[in-house]
């Protein structure tokens, strides 16, 4: 048996569940997208729920407001992060518990931070009250939206709490590696520190920072629980809309919701494929 | 172009004392290798003259200016790292117009020297590969190139030829000597192999721990290196303590002629060196001592004997012309020529 049966034989365990389960669940997923769901009586599959989800007033404000906040949420994680990064290369001390504090956000869920925004930020929450009662705002509802917003601050703040120590750590990884020979290089070269920022270490950070970017904005644009807990009921972010649909009592709009899924999924594997195709395969090291 | 000038430069990384104390005084135009074994210093002194590392102590001079508060960036000093460091992300072009750019240089005048540079490194056509199309000598011109293209009064090379085989590198090194003719451009380089500072430099600082143990030219450090170690780092491996009597040296052996000593200097102890090459085989005039030969190895072009010279073992050398017939074992006559001597 030579290596690569070997290796495959060993992984099957662990891979043949997640197999089952994506490709099965996809599958029958997409067979109700098509209105293919003998249970309940659907047996000839057609296009309806495409064309239904499609025809749905909320889904083009839904699509913008979900673009807008995955797209802030991705820009905005990228350059804190590198910042931070930048900073705690430099920091001397300190930069033991900053490490530290940076990883932390990394173990705990999205939920929990969600639900946390939501005892802080929202009006009757934390912040709000100790603001009105020091009298810096008059009454605790005078207190910002910043949950439950029309702009999905909320939801964005909590994406950058969660992805900013993420990206930063890979930020701050590819900076050491980096060494400074690069940086002291392009000083010889006669480039001033700003010049070496954006002409040499952005660039070179660059390859690195892009497929995490896209990680980001594939998961900012299309998981649910931090925008159900802490976006509008309308309009609801994309991935809300789906499960919206899905919970529905009503089994019939099954399909849209699975409809709804697919179109995500086809959104976003065109974005990575465009990504791959235009900026992956360049500035390889 | 300037002259350069340390006075007093030290420099340490915690408590290990990379840089000590070092004076040295560069002229204009002169082509200059810091020479010594990996981790003695080279690359440190090289930055603080770049200006990419502050001295501790002292002051480095470009001309009557005192350098130490002028950041790298505005220094008319230009460095070339030890590996290659061309940026990835863009072409050849893109990485020899750089500090052009940073200088905000007009886009018309940075195509024209970019050309003129690619032409000198005789690497016309290839301005828009990747670096990762390169060679490795490719890498390395291109390297130099990026440098040159901002026409600097200080050019800092680091170990410009070590990443590269031995076609390349003579190659390199005929690169780095028109390009010092061309430009007149005041140049030091570093290396740790003495015969490349040899064929390359004017003149050769030797560096062992930090310290500068002797600045002179090539040629001195064959025939007057003013320790046993800075000779033995040149290849000189025959040494014989001493002391000194009128005008010769006392050894072991027997007495030593020699013009360098005279009666003030009787009872000092020394070593006494000659090149393996400056040794006559056979009976002459003077020094000529009987030595038993340990072996003789035939090397194409010469033969080299190995020889007992008191406690030590000798390696003479025996060019074509004056070829003896002596074999292994035997004891055999050799003469060390009074003016070839030279003490340390
Ligand atoms: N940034 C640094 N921090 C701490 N120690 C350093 C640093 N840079 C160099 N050193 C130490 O200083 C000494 C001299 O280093 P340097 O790079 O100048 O040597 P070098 O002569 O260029 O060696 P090589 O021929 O191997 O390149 C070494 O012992 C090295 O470990
Ligand atoms: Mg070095």
């Amino acid at each position: 048996m030579n290596r690569n049966t070997a290796a495959w034989l060993l992984t099957a365990p662990a891979l043949i569940p997640v197999l089952i389960l994506f490709f099965g669940g996809f599958g029958l997923g997409i067979l109700q997208s098509f209105s293919f769901f003998p249970l309940i009586g659907l047996d000839t599959p057609n296009f309806s729920a495409y064309t239904e989800v499609l025809a749905e007033d909320e889904l083009l404000l839904s699509l913008v407001l979900t673009l807008l906040v995955s797209l802030s949420a991705t820009f905005l994680t990228i350059a804190l992060a590198v910042t931070a990064a930048l900073a705690l290369r430099s920091a001397e001390r300190g930069r033991r518990g900053i490490l530290f504090l940076f990883q932390f956000p990394i173990t705990v869920p999205h939920v929990i931070i969600a639900l946390g925004a939501l005892l802080l930020l929202s009006q009757s929450g934390f912040a709000a009250r100790l603001t009105a009662f020091f009298g810096i705002i008059s009454d605790s509802t005078d207190f910002p939206v910043l949950v439950n917003d029309r702009l999905g601050l909320g939801i964005i703040y909590v994406y950058l709490w969660k992805q900013i120590p993420f990206i930063g750590i890979i930020a701050l990884s590819v900076l050491q590696s980096m060494g400074n020979d690069y940086e002291e290089l392009a000083r010889s070269l006669g480039a001033k520190q700003s010049q070496v920022l954006f002409h040499v270490i952005l660039p070179l950070m660059r390859p690195a920072l892009l497929p995490g970017s896209v990680l980001c904005f594939a998961f900012t644009f299309g998981s649910y629980e931090v925008p159900f807990l802490l976006g509008r009921s309308y309009p609801s972010m994309l991935p809300v809309l789906v499960y919206r649909y899905f919970t529905n009592f009503n089994l019939v709009q099954r399909p849209l919701a699975m409809a709804l899924a697919v179109l995500i999924t086809l959104f976003l594997l065109v974005t990575v494929i465009l990504y791959k195709k235009f900026l992956g395969g360049r500035n390889r090291l | 172009m300037i002259d350069l000038r340390l006075k007093g430069v030290s420099k340490s990384y915690g408590k290990n004392t990379v840089v000590k104390s070092l004076d040295m005084k560069i002229a204009s135009g002169e082509l200059i290798a810091l020479l010594g074994p990996s981790g003695c210093g080279k690359t440190t002194i090289l930055k603080i003259i770049a200006g990419l590392q502050q001295p501790d102590e002292g002051t480095v001079f470009f001309g009557s200016q005192v350098m130490n508060s002028v950041p790298a960036e505005k220094r008319e000093a230009v460095m070339v790292f030890q590996n290659y460091l061309l940026f990835p992300f863009m072409t050849v072009e893109e990485n020899i117009a750089f500090g052009l750019k940073m200088r905000r240089t007009d886009k018309a005048v940075i195509k024209e020297r970019v050309n003129e540079i690619l032409a000198l490194i005789r690497m016309e056509g290839m301005g828009r590969r990747k670096p990762s199309e390169l060679s490795g000598g490719q890498k390395q011109r291109v390297a130099l190139a990026r440098a040159l293209v901002l026409r600097p009064q200080l050019l800092l090379l680091d170990e410009p030829l070590s990443n590269l085989d031995a076609h390349l590198r003579d190659e390199m090194r005929e690169l780095i000597l028109r390009v010092h003719r061309e430009f007149q451009v005041t140049t030091v380089f570093v290396t740790h192999d003495q015969e490349e500072a040899v064929l390359l430099a004017d003149r050769i600082a030797l560096i062992f721990e930090g310290n500068l143990h002797q600045f002179a030219p090539v040629r001195d450090f064959y025939e007057r290196p003013q320790s046993e170690r800075v000779a033995s780092f040149f290849g000189n491996s025959n040494f014989l303590k001493g002391f000194c009597s009128g005008q010769a040296v006392e050894t072991e052996l027997g007495a030593f002629k020699t013009p360098l000593t005279g009666e003030n200097e009787s009872g000092r102890t020394v070593s006494l060196m000659i090149r393996p090459e400056h040794i006559i085989p056979g009976k002459g005039e003077d020094n000529s001592f009987l030595c038993p030969i340990r072996s003789k190895i035939y090397m194409g072009s010469f033969i080299r004997y190995r020889i007992e010279v008191g406690e030590g073992l000798w390696d003479v050398i025996d060019g074509p012309e004056a070829r003896k017939g002596y074999e292994e074992g035997e004891s055999a006559w050799f003469t060390f020529p009074p003016h070839m001597i030279w003490l340390v």
